[in-house]
This record gives structure tokens, C-alpha cells and sequence, in this order.
């Protein structure tokens, strides 16, 4: 049971909660609901009203096709569903977080992409004995970028490299199996020299 | 991580977003294309004519703009804002106060309460003083009526998630014998500005 509830905690960790555009979208909508009642509660009470009244704007609705320059009413159209567009996306997209969920002893644990970039790199650096700054390492949700700068001279195989992070990686036994691509940048690259 | 029903946070985002689509799309229509227009017109016109017969039918006897068609109107608006406004305050939370709630099951004696300052005490003091260990964090949370200890980690950079997770999981195994209960849990090892500025290695190898 307390299985199930920890997949859950991971998996809310893994996925952004679109709070910050949900707050925004919720207080908007309180904003244009608060606005129309007040107007129909001025109209009911016969008083003038702030704006227009409700009358008034179902009269513009109903004129659109003739209001204002075409310009104007397409530009406004067209940034609604623009912003529309976004907001559908946002709600269908998974909205994964830069994280992986990685089986060790501790149970669930969940680690951001850098922390498994850094480890990456450190442990490629030691073992092919390269100096600080010469191997850059990126983490995505499937893949593993290692890029490595070699000192004038020092041969490295791009198949070793792999060798070694996919060796670190089964360390972790991630909740995804990453692609490692590997690359070496020619040694000229570094210090200067073209 | 909180409480929040990511669930509504999507459907506020998706309803709001295909009434947009379809409202900004209908309005490019109707001004850009005649017939469009004249769709939109007669549609808006007949629906505003019945709105308008339903408002004079429903009037407050006496009253010439007060009708219970404006009130029924101005009720929903209020309930919209309400709703987005229960919305809003729901957000977040989810933050318990204890790591293990366990009820007496033969008489008082065997109900054990281990408040969220215990575990943090009892963890992040030990795992603080760790050379790779720039900071930890224990939090209680409560994921639909269990309760979960969230331990976050932020190691110094370079340091292997593995050998971070191993760390945590023998303090919490240490942390479950003496409770003598298991702490269901959930470990995030965290990158931040911390461990991006600390050196590799606090002293020179």
C-alpha cells in the first residue's frame, strides 16, 4: 500500500502541477466573473453602469461582424487563441520535469537531470584522467550527452567513453534506460590555438 | 510537492483554452468573412430576442429592470468567481506534521506519533555533516491519508546520486529499527545554486 503511495509522490514530483498558470487562468476568471455580475447586479438594481451594461455588450456582440477595423478585432481574435492554444497545451502536455526516478536501496528516490549530469561527468573525468572543464555532460529525459575535450596528444575511444557511463548508469537503474551519444571534440579546440 | 489536485489545475487550463480558441477563432470569422458574419449575426441576434422576451416575462412584479432572469444571470457569474476563488485557496497544502501517525491498537500504549521535527533532527543533523552533503531537508507530507517523509538532498556537485541514495536509505533504515515501524519514503537528490557554487570538493584532493 505504501508502495502505491510513493509511486504517486514520485510521479507528482516528475510533473510539473501547472499551479503558476492555473492561479494565473483562476484569477483572471475571478476577475472578468466579479466584473459581469457587478454590471447585472447595477442593471437589476437600475442604477448606471461602470462600463456598459448588459445590454449594451450583448448589442456590441451581436454588431462584431461590422464593429471597429478589421485590423483590430482580428489582432484581439487572433491573441485569444493564441493564448488559448498555449493553455490547451500546457493542460495536455505532460510537463515533465527535468528529473529521473532511480532505483537504489532507499527506496524511491527522484534526481534532477544535473545532479546525474555531474556524477556523469566526474566519474568519466577521473577515470580517463582529464583535466577539470574537459568533459561536459547533458542529461535529458532519454538521452545522455557526453562530450569530451581531450588534451593534445591523449587518444580517447568515443566507444569507451560509452563504456564507462553506461557502467555509471546501471548504477542508478533509472526509472528510463538513457541513450548515451558521446562525442570527442578535436584537442586543437582548447587553449586557444585555431 | 503538495496536495494540489493537478487534475482541476489542467481542466481550468483546458476549459479556458478551447473557449478561447473557439471564441477568437469565431470573431476572426465573422469579421473577415462575410457569411460568417451573417452566421454570427443572426445566431447572436435571435439568441439576444429570446433573452430579451425571457428578461420582460421574468420581471419582478412592479420593477422594470429587475427580472430572475438578470438575478439567475448575476447568481451564476457569482458562482464562477466563487468556484475559481475555492480553487485558488485549496491550492497547495498536503504538508503534514508527522512522518508516522499509528493508532493504539491495544489500549493507549501502542500509539506512536513521530513529529516531523524528530525525523529532521534525527536525519538532516546527520547527513549535514557529511563532507558531500551540502543540505537536507525533511518534510512530512500526507499523500492521500498516508503519511510520507520527504527527504531532499542537495549534494556537492559531482557527487554520484547513488552513493547519495545508499547514504539516506541505511539513516532511514536506522531511523525505521529505532521507531521499530517502516517510514514510507520518498528521497529527492536536488541540483541547486548551492551545490552549483560550492566548490567539488571542499578541500584540495
Amino acid at each position: 500500500m505504501s508502495g502505491n503511495v510513493l509511486v504517486r509522490a514520485a510521479r507528482r514530483e516528475m510533473h510539473s502541477p501547472r499551479t503558476v498558470a492555473a492561479v494565473i487562468v483562476a484569477i483572471l476568471v475571478i476577475a472578468v466573473a466579479a466584473y459581469l455580475a457587478l454590471e447585472m447586479i447595477l442593471h437589476l438594481a437600475a442604477q448606471e453602469p461602470l462600463l456598459v451594461s448588459p445590454g449594451e455588450l450583448a448589442q456590441r456582440a451581436v454588431e462584431l461582424p461590422q464593429a471597429g477595423s478589421v485590423a483590430a478585432v482580428v489582432a484581439v481574435a487572433a491573441l485569444a487563441a493564441v493564448i488559448g492554444i498555449v493553455l490547451v497545451v500546457l493542460a495536455v502536455a505532460p510537463g515533465r520535469r527535468a528529473r529521473h526516478a532511480i532505483q537504489v536501496s532507499a527506496g524511491t528516490v527522484v534526481v534532477d537531470n544535473e545532479v546525474i549530469a555531474s556524477a556523469l561527468a566526474e566519474r568519466v573525468r577521473r577515470e580517463l584522467n582529464l583535466p577539470r572543464g574537459a568533459v561536459v555532460v547533458g542529461v535529458g529525459h532519454r538521452t545522455a550527452d557526453v562530450t569530451i575535450t581531450p588534451e593534445a596528444g591523449q587518444r580517447i575511444e568515443a566507444a569507451e567513453v560509452k563504456a564507462l557511463v553506461a557502467d555509471e548508469l546501471s548504477g542508478y537503474d533509472a526509472d528510463r534506460s538513457l541513450k548515451i551519444r558521446s562525442r570527442i571534440a578535436t584537442a586543437s579546440s582548447r587553449g586557444g590555438r585555431r | 510537492m503538495n496536495n494540489t489536485n493537478r487534475g482541476v489545475n489542467r481542466t481550468i487550463l483546458l476549459v479556458t483554452g478551447l473557449v478561447l480558441i473557439v471564441g477568437g477563432a469565431a470573431a476572426i470569422l465573422a469579421r473577415t468573412w462575410r457569411e460568417a458574419g451573417d452566421v454570427w449575426s443572426s445566431a447572436l441576434t435571435s439568441s439576444v430576442e429570446a433573452l430579451q422576451r425571457l428578461d420582460t416575462a421574468s420581471l419582478l412584479p412592479g420593477l422594470t429592470q429587475t427580472s430572475w432572469l438578470g438575478i439567475g444571470i448575476a447568481a451564476v457569474l457569482i458562482a464562477v468567481a466563487v468556484v475559481a476563488v475555492v480553487v485558488l485557496a485549496r491550492l497547495g497544502g498536503g504538508a503534514g506534521h508527522a512522518v508516522l501517525t499509528s493508532d493504539a491498537e491495544r489500549g493507549a500504549r501502542d500509539a506512536i506519533v513521530i513529529e516531523q521535527g524528530f525525523a529532521s533532527d534525527a536525519l538532516s543533523q546527520t547527513l549535514e555533516r557529511r563532507e558531500e552533503i551540502l543540505s537536507a531537508r525533511v518534510r512530512a507530507r500526507r499523500i492521500r491519508g498516508t503519511d510520507v517523509m520527504h527527504v531532499i538532498v542537495t549534494p556537492r556537485k559531482n557527487t554520484s546520486p547513488a552513493e547519495v541514495a545508499t547514504t539516506v536509505g541505511a539513516l532511514i533504515a536506522n531511523l525505521e529499527t529505532l521507531v521499530g515501524r517502516d517510514l514510507p519514503t520518498l528521497v529527492s537528490i536536488k541540483s541547486g545554486i548551492r551545490s552549483r557554487l560550492a566548490s567539488d570538493q571542499s578541500r584540495a584532493a
